[in-house]
């Protein structure tokens, strides 16, 4: 960062493993300090009207954490300060209040103030139990659960004393809002959990709704859009552009409602349907595709790009049905592609042609597979054939393994 | 095979229903189909569809398989659910004789899972609603004459279902969870988009032969037992 390089020395960080916030401990390294000195500063600017404990929070609120991966761990045992903290103050309001009820205004003020006191240390006390403490290992729900515990005891004898002792008789207003603010603490300690319930609960809801919304679309989509879109096809005739078109939204859409999101990677089967969606849309041909067995064999394979070959080339020269066959067993993976078109002799292929000697039977033969490329049945059409051994592809997959990891 | 001797049509037609709850497509469907066949009755609904083929008792009902209906238990299509009850009807009609109506299913998805539940429920055969009016005319016909209808991608599910990609193959020829391995080759020419007549003369056999295979395994398809097939359907509770 620009302005950083213009201080001298690295930016202000807190410690990871640290007492409480990390803040003292982060302060005097960047200070140079000894950590003891900074600690007292901030306790006697305490006392300056606060000033250290505003000090104090504006650093630990805008001071990251020193890089890193760790999570933070604290040494001090805060939250039990805090509950400590919190049962001293209440003590105290309990023998001012004993004391000195009959006196003043000033003294109830000062009694009522020191109630208010406790009661938010203790809700602090919880807070910081539920959100510091719990992601702590050491520390955990358990610890949590203590805590609010012991919190929740405070408060309750608070507002009792409060409702039943001297006090409720002479200053009722003062002793009932002051029960009622430790009530409101009790409440204020569980918070965090109700909170969360509540989110899961309405999340959950909402995914049901969804859920339920998504299902009801695809039922009502299933029953108009889908039933349309193949009477498009029907009308318009099977490779006229209006039908490649409703056909590929028909897929698309169909994908959609029933599949969900497409893996990342691609077996066969998937690759070369996705293929076939794009050729129908570019070429005037419908393209069937049929898979069986789960082949291992992926679409960045030698097979997946001779069988792309020849299915441009049914596409492109035959147009019309071309039909795709996708064989997988452990042993073996067949692909046949077969068109009606004109067909062709591939001993007449002249040898500049380049497209089915290289990319498929070449291609083929070079990864360790075969090709064969004859006339159709009946002298219709072309079927092309590839076969490939799996173990083979099994043994070339862990050799360009083995190549990236080495 | 006795029961693909085709029963004798009125004026040479054959008597066609037309099961639909899009009045769209079956009017469009109507219009497509070729000369031979003669529309008597359409239905709109499952208890429709039982009544029309009840009265017209056809040669063959073209039945949607997604189908609106009260009383289709969960589960079940209503397609299949017309098969199951029609099937009654006639048979109670005809005084417990085997009704001579075949159901040819239209389907306006290609999956297997939409297709399987109706095929086991009766069904002689499934076509996509993209069809032509020339393929569907012809898939008709193909069924009012006793034969079963198999798309390439019915064949490649039958072929994926009874496990011939990982080689097993059946031992006897009544055996109902395996496929023969003539049945095999059959289903993989068609797979591979071989019409009948092709698939025949690839393999040297009559194309009545084929479509005896292909009837034997359209048997398996209804009568098997095999995990595959029934728990495919279950899962999509189709059955």
């Amino acid at each position: 960062m620009t302005e950083a390089s213009a201080i001298a020395g690295p930016r202000m960080s807190r410690p990871r493993d640290c007492l409480a916030t990390g803040v003292c401990a982060g302060l005097a390294a960047h200070l140079g300090w000894p950590p003891v000195v900074v600690r007292l500063a901030f306790a006697v600017t305490a006392l300056l009207g606060g000033a250290g404990v505003l000090l104090y929070l504006w650093l630990w609120a805008l001071t990251p954490w020193e890089p890193g991966e760790a999570r933070p761990s604290r040494r001090a045992p805060v939250a039990w300060l805090l509950v400590a903290a919190s049962a001293l103050v209440l003590g105290f309001a309990w023998m001012l209040g004993a004391q000195a009820l009959g006196t003043g205004n000033a003294t109830v003020q000062w009694w009522f103030g020191a109630v208010l006191a406790g009661v938010a240390l203790a809700v602090g006390a919880g807070a910081w139990a539920s959100f510091i403490d719990r992601p702590e290992p050491e520390r955990g729900p358990r610890h949590e659960l203590t805590i609010r515990l012991v919190a929740t005891g405070l408060l309750a004898v608070t507002a009792l004393a409060l409702v039943l002792g001297d006090a409720a008789s002479r200053h009722t207003v003062a002793s009932f809002t002051a029960a009622l603010a430790a009530i409101v603490g009790i409440a204020l300690v569980y918070a965090p959990t109700l909170v969360t319930a509540w989110r899961d609960l309405t999340e959950e809801r909402t995914k049901r709704i969804r859920e339920e919304q998504r299902s009801e679309i695809a039922a009502h989509l299933h029953d108009s859009v889908l039933q349309t879109l193949a009477l498009i096809q029907n009308r318009a005739g099977a490779t006229s552009e209006v039908a490649r078109i409703a056909r590929a939204q028909e897929r698309e859409l169909r994908d959609w409602l029933f599949d969900g999101e497409a893996p990342a990677d691609r077996d066969l089967g998937t690759e070369l349907r996705a293929f076939a969606a794009d050729l129908e849309i570019e070429y005037a041909v419908t393209i069937d595709v049929v898979a069986v067995g789960t082949s291992s064999e992926r679409a960045s394979g030698e097979v997946a790009a001779a069988a792309r070959e020849a299915m441009l080339n049914a596409a492109r020269h035959a147009g019309g049905e071309v039909s795709v066959y996708l064989e997988a067993s452990p042993e073996l993976v067949e692909v046949f592609v077969r068109d009606r078109g004109p067909g062709f002799d591939p001993a007449e292929v002249p040898g500049d042609r380049l497209g089915v000697r290289q990319s498929i039977i070449g291609r083929m033969r070079r990864a360790g597979g075969s090709a064969e490329v004859r006339r159709g049945v009946g002298g219709v059409g072309t079927e092309v054939r590839l076969r490939f051994p799996a173990e083979r592809a099994a043994t070339v997959e862990r050799a360009t393994g083995d190549m990236n990891r080495g | 095979m006795a029961e693909a001797s085709a029963r004798p049509t009125h004026d040479g037609a054959v008597r066609v229903v037309i099961v639909d709850d899009h009045s769209i497509f079956r009017s469009g469907l109507k219009a497509d189909l070729d000369a031979s066949i003669e529309v008597v009755g359409e239905a709109h609904d499952v208890e429709s569809a039982v009544q029309a083929v009840t009265d017209a008792a056809p040669d063959v009902v073209l039945l949607d398989v997604h189908l609106p209906g009260v009383g289709v238990p969960a589960g079940t299509s209503g397609g299949a659910e017309v098969i199951r009850r029609a099937a009654a009807a006639l048979r109670q009609a005809q005084d417990g004789a085997v009704p001579a109506t075949r159901f040819l299913a239209l389907s306006v998805s290609d999956r297997a899972e939409d297709v399987v539940g109706v095929i086991r429920a009766g069904a002689r055969g499934y076509i996509t609603k993209g069809s032509s009016g020339a393929d569907v005319s012809r898939a008709v016909h193909a069924v009012a004459s006793g034969d079963a209808v198999f798309s390439p991608k019915l064949a490649g599910f039958v072929l994926d279902a009874f496990g011939a990609a990982g080689g097993e193959t059946a031992a006897a020829s009544d055996e109902l969870d395996r496929l023969s391995a003539r049945e095999q080759e059959v289903m993989r020419l068609i797979a591979r988009g071989y019409a009948y007549k092709e698939v025949a003369a690839e393999l040297f056999i009559s194309t009545k032969t084929v479509e005896t295979h292909v009837s034997a395994v359209l048997r398996k398809l209804q009568l098997s037992s095999r995990h595959e097939l029934t728990a495919w359907a279950n899962a999509r509770r189709l059955l």
